[in-house]
């Protein structure tokens, strides 16, 4: 093609203090084109698109539009240089009204009132408070609003991962139109499905590079996983063989799934956890991981499905009910889960001492002694234990496991449990869960670092878009395999047998 | 018994039923009252003693207090609350002379006696009685510097920074510092009148190690002893006010030379009398009333014998012990302890 | 339901509240008069003015915890600058009072913005420094006012063609509030800055990606709260005659209208007419429980518990309105 790109962003790098987040992406958008942009978890994807909508700033690195260099600093300069972004959550001001939102960012009311009734909502009243509109409905004004001023470049942030499919059709067809004439859209999404149907070229990065640019034809998945994987391809490509299923039939799993859904986001979840067994969660951002867990911690409501534990359907209105079925949440952020100004002893001793069900005096000798159990077993560095804030993240970490140690919980719910800490305490982490495992505690492992699975798990649930597309032992679990499932292809050429869960085979259609 | 109990209690009614008949032409009166410092036992035992002072004189039916924490401007929104309450007459202890002046004219205007009481006030319809707080200071500054031996250092503890009887105090302080040369100010501070906060204030000073002489307070006095005592340090003279605590200290503390200078709180009383006396016709010859304080050193024996007189432990370590002032109030000391007003 | 609660029906709860008090005081006093509003009328004006001032900052989603001695401060400077002045200089003060009120509030926004130290911290320190500063211009209350300043806030306005009756009941007080929080509060709510002010205020990362630029409105933001402070300042100036450097108890009752008047603590919720007329019912209750001659010590717990009644019945029925 000759016509000049209109963005074209070169050899943008950022580096948060010691850590690269980007060291050389390219980006290059053709009038006329939609674009995909895609990268596994930490290819720097998400701060590339904080660079070009102003959110931070570049170190170094080149933007152009239409040929002109532009420094973004702030979204309000992004959008006079004619690039304009739709967010994964709503921009807009939730106690304002729409008119207002309107105002506040300078669009054009009749535009958009066309816009909002090309995509399909065709009674909408403007006085409407931001809070009072329905999610789905909110991302059509974002887009709308969007679409008013007309950008040169519209970029589309995980624009559908919300909305229902038939408010999803329609916006992928407005993207099309707006492509027909003229403009560019730059398209983040999780979905092959919709790439397919709807771009014409991708970008893939990976551990902070623009790897590839590839045409989008049919077949081109396959190419785009190579790409996102890198060298990791040739090394999982051999593993998957044969594996053991590692599931134990017959004896009553300790946790059942049974078609759970949680708001939106969940839609279909069934599995077994059963005594004994690691199991690993992967999903790629937003697939209704959260929900899961929050669900299974009783913070969260399922909207429905049935979770059993130990054979019973149980309904948890409240975390101290988990807590009392035996279920402990150790949550991704130590932060939520530490009272970080007390002890490591106070922290561990929490919550097996503060049973809501017994009121009075705490039996500190046998609380002494548990703890000190726990913080052996766990071989906590105790040089800082007076304040928790004070020992490492993965001593920290290992604080948030052993309190259910100590409380005895039989099932433990990890949601991430080594994001950010060093390598040597992740092994710990690593022996911790599988010791635990050999005692017969059951535990359930969310991790976003997928070569984990192999070292932990016995068997691995991939969820995509709200629903199981696949489970599987973790002999065959290489991250090549789960980077597929976890986009919603098929694990290999064949389809698997055991899996009893939807296979994303049949949900890509030709397109 | 029984019997004579009765019988005192039908002629006490008789008595009190005679009484209001009589007083019927010259009352009963409604009185207003407004104060702006609310939890400090000087200001409390001023509110017991108008309270006492208006059950005490029989011809006051109601009293109408507004009695919180604010300033000249919440006290002009207070009196003109008074004044839409129709009261007889205001006893106002003023946040301000000149700052609530518009609302006393208002008050004059709407036939309503006004009395200030313990701080003058600009607005020249009003009437004034009050402690002498230039004089306070004065007496009990050069009653200090003649027991230091008319040289030295001396710690000056002062009240609220910007407050008007502050003002006035520094005033006397000052006045007697000019006449000992020799003295000088190791350390001067504000105490805002709040216990807790001059014995934290002398406590540090005390361990800078800097040598000091004397202390002279603003009626924050008894912390001080404590603090000088508990922390070892050899006693000075110090100066305070009548304080019930302080008092008691200079009768019993070994080896404490100090001095009590009075400020009663019962100019409350005195105020009620005062307004009373107006309403009845009985307008004193000037518009200002002073009343002047006595200072009481346990250094001669009839300060000593005044002190060991005055020293009351029934009464708050806080409230002055001058509980009432004579020709000016009329209540009994169980009358002021109690604290009720008429119709309570 | 919910947005009913959220927007008109509580300040409409307000007014009917306002009314019913008023009828009440008139039934405890039945000669409470044209007169006796106007004396409610100069008691709320400083607090309105601290009123406003908070309003706008917690709008914007902070705090200000100097604003009582923003108006000692702004007060003392304009009380000593007027002693001793002839009446025209006054003339120059006013603006001069406002132009300090506005710099100190921009610069508590700025420090807040450069320094990332949390607003409530800021604030704070701003406190006992303006408290200071304001010592330091008079150490003991004083100063005059410019007679033409007092006649502000006394009496009645009248009005050409309009009967006596009726502008009775019209203290010029209420007029000057009315016009000094117009001025400033009606032109900000009709533009971007104003829709920007409750932007940030009601979610920062949205403001942003709308193209909010949140330091400078935040900044704004203070800088109007400190406008409304020296607004309040001057009014105890003018009320008083005099400048007092020690703070009188508005933080906490600026904050507690706030609440009162249905703008939520966290920013982006609210206006200014549910503050104002807040401040009148606390005002009122005041006058009543003065009227009522109910012990003093017990006052202070009544006024206490309608807040605390009145704010949870608020938000007992808003999520009534919720779950419906």
């Amino acid at each position: 093609m000759t016509t000049s790109p209109l963005l074209d962003a070169t050899g943008v790098a950022k580096n948060y203090g010691a850590v690269a987040a980007l060291r050389n992406a390219s980006l290059s958008v053709l009038p006329g084109e939609v674009h995909a942009l895609m990268g596994a978890n930490g290819a720097g994807k998400s701060t590339l698109v904080k660079i070009l909508t102003g959110a931070v700033s570049a170190d170094s690195g080149s933007i152009l539009i239409r040929g002109q260099a532009h420094e973004i600093r702030s979204p309000a300069q992004a959008r006079r240089a004619g690039l304009v972004s739709v967010y994964q959550e709503p921009a807009l001001i939730p106690d304002l009204d729409v008119a207002s939102n309107l105002r506040l960012t300078r669009t054009p009311v009749e535009p958009f009132r066309q816009w909002v009734r090309e995509l399909g909502v065709p009674d909408l009243d403007l006085g409407e408070t931001a809070r009072d509109v329905p999610l789905a409905i909110q991302r059509v004004l974002d887009l709308a609003r969007a679409l008013a001023i007309e950008p040169d470049v519209l970029l589309l942030d995980e624009m559908t991962a919300a909305l229902p499919s038939d408010l999803a059709e329609k916006v992928l067809d407005v993207v099309r139109r707006q492509a027909q004439a003229g403009r560019s859209v730059i398209f983040i999404s999780h979905r092959f499905l919709e790439i397919a149907a709807l771009c014409d070229r991708a970008t893939v990065l990976r551990d902070g590079e623009t790897v590839g640019v590839v045409d989008i034809e049919p077949g081109v998945e396959e190419r785009i996983v190579e790409l996102m994987l890198g060298s990791r391809m040739e090394k999982a490509r051999a593993s998957a063989a044969d594996a053991d299923d590692g599931r134990q039939s017959g004896t009553t799993p300790r946790i059942g799934v049974r078609k759970l859904r949680v708001g939106a986001k969940l839609q279909d979840v069934s599995f077994d956890l059963h005594n004994g067994e690691v199991l690993g969660i992967v999903a790629l951002e937003g697939q209704g991981q959260d929900q899961l867990f929050g669900a299974l911690s009783g913070s969260t409501r399922p909207s429905g499905g049935v979770i059993e534990v130990d054979g019973q359907a149980v309904e948890f209105a409240h975390p101290t009910d988990a807590v009392a079925a035996g279920i402990a949440y150790v949550p991704g952020d130590r932060a939520d889960a530490l009272l970080m100004q007390q002890s490591v002893h106070h922290n561990i001793a929490l919550p097996f001492s503060a049973n809501p069900r017994s009121w009075g005096p705490i039996d500190t000798g046998r609380e002494r002694d548990i703890v000190r159990s726990a913080i052996e077993r766990l071989q906590i560095d105790t040089r800082a234990q007076g304040e928790v804030q004070r020992l490492s993240g993965g001593n920290q970490q290992k604080v948030t496991i052993a309190r259910w140690i100590a409380a005895d919980a039989r099932t433990i719910l990890c949601f991430d449990p080594t994001r950010g800490i060093d390598v040597r305490t992740k092994k710990e982490i690593y022996q911790l869960l599988r010791q635990l495992a050999e005692q017969g505690k059951s535990i359930l492992f969310y991790t976003s670092e997928l070569e984990e699975v192999q070292l932990v798990c016995d068997r691995v649930v991939v969820i995509f878009g709200g629903k199981v597309v696949d489970i599987m032992p973790a002999g065959i679990a290489s991250e090549a395999v789960l980077t597929r499932a976890s986009y919603g292809l098929p694990r290999d050429a064949k389809p698997a047998s055991d899996t009893s869960a939807v296979n994303a085979s049949d949900k890509l259609g030709p397109s | 018994m029984r019997n004579s109990k009765y019988l005192a209690m039908l002629l006490g009614g008789a008595a009190l039923l005679a009484s209001a008949v009589a007083s019927h032409a010259e009352g009963p009166y409604t009185i207003g009252v407004s104060n702006t410092v609310q939890g400090n036992g000087w200001r409390e035992e001023m509110i017991c003693a108008i309270k006492a002072q208006a059950l005490a004189s029989g011809k006051v039916d109601k009293l109408n207090i507004a009695h919180r924490n604010t300033d000249a401007a919440g006290q002009l929104e207070d009196l003109r609350n008074l004044i839409s309450a129709g009261v007889d007459a205001i006893v106002v202890n003023p946040a301000d002379p000149a700052g609530i002046k518009s609302a006393l004219e208002e008050a004059t205007k709407a036939g309503i006696v006004v009395v200030a009481v313990d701080q003058t006030v600009t607005e020249p319809t009003a009437y004034i009685i009050s402690n002498n707080q230039e004089e306070y200071a004065y007496l009990g500054a050069k009653w200090l510097f003649e027991t230091m031996g008319g040289k030295g250092s001396v710690v000056y503890m002062r009240g609220a920074a910007g407050a008007s009887a502050d003002s006035d105090r520094d005033k006397g302080f000052k006045k007697a510092l000019a006449e000992f040369p020799d003295v000088t100010v190791a350390h001067e501070v504000f105490t805002g009148w709040q216990q807790d906060q001059a014995k934290q204030q002398i406590l540090d000073f005390i361990s800078s190690g800097l040598p000091f002489d004397g202390i002279w307070t603003s009626g924050i006095d008894n912390v001080i002893v404590d603090a000088l005592v508990e922390s070892q340090t050899p006693l000075v003279p110090v100066v305070g006010a009548d304080n019930a605590g302080f008092v008691g200290q200079l009768t019993s503390v070994e080896g404490l030379k100090g001095a009590a200078v009075t400020n009663p709180g019962s100019i409350g009383g005195a105020g009620v009398t005062l307004a009373l006396q107006i309403l009845d016709g009985q307008k004193p010859a000037e518009q200002t009333v002073l009343v002047d304080p006595q200072i009481w050193a346990n250094t001669t024996d009839e300060g000593m014998q005044q002190l060991k007189t005055a020293a009351d432990p029934s009464l708050s370590p806080e409230w002055p012990v001058s509980i009432s002032i004579p020709d000016w109030t009329t209540y009994t000391k169980e009358q002021i302890v109690a604290c009720k007003g008429p119709g309570e | 339901m919910t947005a009913f609660f959220r927007g008109k029906g509580w300040v409409t709860g307000l007014f009917i509240m306002l009314a019913l008090l008023l009828v009440f005081t008139r039934v405890i006093q039945p000669n409470y008069g044209a007169n006796d509003f106007g004396s409610l009328v100069r008691a709320v004006l400083p607090f309105a003015f601290a009123v406003a001032a908070q309003t706008v900052v917690v709008i914007a989603g902070g705090i200000d915890l100097s604003v009582a001695s923003m108006m000692a401060l702004t007060s003392v400077i304009a009380a000593a600058m007027m002693d001793g002045a002839t009446e025209e200089f006054a003339l120059l003060v006013v603006p001069f009072v406002l132009l300090v009120g506005l710099s100190l509030g921009a610069l508590n926004g700025i420090l807040i913005v450069v320094t990332r130290v949390p607003d409530i911290v800021v604030t704070l320190a701003m406190l006992f420094v303006l408290q200071g500063a304001a010592l330091l211009v008079l150490d003991a209350p004083g100063g005059s006012a410019a007679e033409w300043l007092k006649e502000l806030v006394v009496g009645t306005a009248s009005v050409p063609g309009v009967p006596e009756a009726v502008t009775d009941w019209i203290p010029k007080g209420l007029l000057l509030l009315l016009v000094c929080l117009g001025i400033v509060w009606i032109p900000l709510r009709r533009s971007w800055l104003g829709l920007s002010i409750y932007a940030i205020g009601s979610n920062q990362l949205a403001a942003f990606r709308s193209g909010v630029p949140v330091a400078r409105t935040r900044i704004i933001a203070y800088a109007i709260g400190g406008l409304f402070g020296a607004m309040g300042g001057l009014t105890l100036t003018m009320s008083t005659g005099i400048g007092a450097p020690i703070p009188g108890p508005y933080l906490l009752a600026s904050v507690a209208s706030v609440v009162l008047g249905g703008v939520v603590l966290g920013g982006g919720r609210g206006g200014l007419i549910g503050p104002i007329v807040a401040v009148f019912i606390l005002r009122l209750v005041r006058t009543d429980l003065t009227l009522l001659a109910i012990d003093p010590n017990v006052a202070a717990i009544v006024e206490g518990t309608i807040m605390v009644v009145v704010v949870m019945l608020g938000a007992f029925l808003a999520m009534r309105g919720r779950t419906q």
